[in-house]
């Protein structure tokens, strides 16, 4: 039985789309079955940004519709074994969809796939909660900003009383240097505030806009930091245990400043 | 001289530590506004953690979180007939 995992974050623009894309690639690079499903409908993205936007045929309101078989609508991803992906409609009817359509999608997909991975669209509404009807456990993904960690927090009371557990979250976009200086919260600040498990930490990185023009997943490229993250995330939701490292990176002159100001 | 390392400087308050502290009280606000079993649940380790010390009659027991100025203030009235002897305990 397969694992459903709700990628939600109640702020917009913070990287869910782009989280669900390279964890659902990163863990078909494992060897796990995948369906990436997109729930955002109206605004479906995850397609354009794995870059099979021009292989989809059917989308999840089709087979809600039984205009066609779930397997027939799945696309399947040529670049690695086992990755498949449920695009969303595109059309504004978004009152079509129901809670129960999702849970009957993600339990049909759950006997077949190890990992379903549902992208959410921003907002605590009808769309997150048919994102997240099917789901078994969910990642909040979140950027170190005072805005996405308040929405965030939003978001983990709604998954918690729809007992959804474990909630893992995701830091995204962070930034050593401004952490360093004082400017950006660390995962300590973060994880003090929110008070959940922390799956991983996202660095900012270029690569992702550069690879997401390409359509082709960060994970792909070895060495840059954000595939590194998302490669690691991806090992820890299959049960292996590997510790964040501190992406923390203190200047010399702003250690010693520390080191002075804790210990006058 | 009472110059401290960061005045030397002209350091401000760092802003990811403003930002903490704004954020505590806000999400603590905010969990209240939505989540109607916080308050029930404090009340409840409150009055537990208060019967060993004191009786008192549950109904007359208020409680409200109220903002002053950009702190929040956690207001209990727990209006207590008898004070429990605690010469009694070890
Ligand atoms: N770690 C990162 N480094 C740099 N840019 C990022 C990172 N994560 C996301 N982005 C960019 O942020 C924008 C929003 O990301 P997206 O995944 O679409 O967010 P959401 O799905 O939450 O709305 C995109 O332009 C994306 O390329
Ligand atoms: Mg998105």
């Amino acid at each position: 039985m397969g694992k459903v995992i709700v990628v939600t974050s109640g702020k917009g623009g913070v990287g869910k789309t782009t989280s669900a894309a390279n964890l659902g690639t990163a863990l078909a690079l494992l060897g796990k079955s995948v369906v990436l499903v997109d729930a955002d409908v109206g605004l479906r993205n995850l397609d354009i940004v794995m870059g099979l936007e021009s292989r989809v045929v059917y989308t999840s309101m089709d087979v809600i519709e039984k205009e066609c078989e779930l397997n027939k609508a799945l696309v399947r991803d040529r670049r690695v074994n086992g990755l498949m992906l449920l695009a969303a409609s595109q059309k504004n009817n978004k009152d079509d969809m129901q809670p129960e359509h999702m849970k009957a999608i993600c339990d049909n997909l759950r006997t077949t796939y190890d990992f379903i991975l549902v992208d959410s669209p921003a907002g605590i509404e009808r769309g997150f909660r048919n994102a997240s009807a099917g789901a078994d456990e969910a990642i909040v993904v979140t950027t170190p900003d005072v805005s996405a960690i308040r929405d965030a927090d939003r978001i983990i009371g709604l998954l918690q009383n729809a007992e959804i557990e474990p909630i893992n979250l995701v830091i995204n976009r962070f930034s050593p240097q401004l952490v360093g200086n004082g400017s950006m919260m660390d995962q300590a600040d973060v994880l003090d505030i929110l008070n959940i498990d922390l799956i991983g930490v996202v660095p900012e990185d270029s690569g992702v806009i550069t690879s997401t023009n390409r359509g082709i997943p960060l994970v792909y490229e070895d060495g840059s930091p954000g595939a590194q993250a998302y490669m690691r995330i991806a090992r820890r939701l299959t049960g292996q245990r590997i510790p964040i490292p501190d992406l923390e990176q203190k200047g010399l002159f702003s250690s010693l400043l520390n080191w002075f100001t804790k210990n006058r | 001289m009472n110059l401290s390392i960061k005045q030397l400087f002209g350091r401000k308050p760092k802003s990811s530590n403003i930002a903490k502290q704004r954020l505590k009280l806000v999400i603590t606000q905010d969990r209240v506004d939505v989540d109607d079993r916080f308050m029930t649940r404090l009340h409840h380790e409150l009055a537990e953690v208060l019967a060993k010390y004191f009786e008192f009659s549950a109904s007359s027991v208020k409680m409200n979180l109220k903002q002053e100025g950009n702190s929040y203030i956690l207001v209990a009235d727990f209006p207590y007939t008898k004070f429990h002897d605690m010469s009694m305990r070890k």
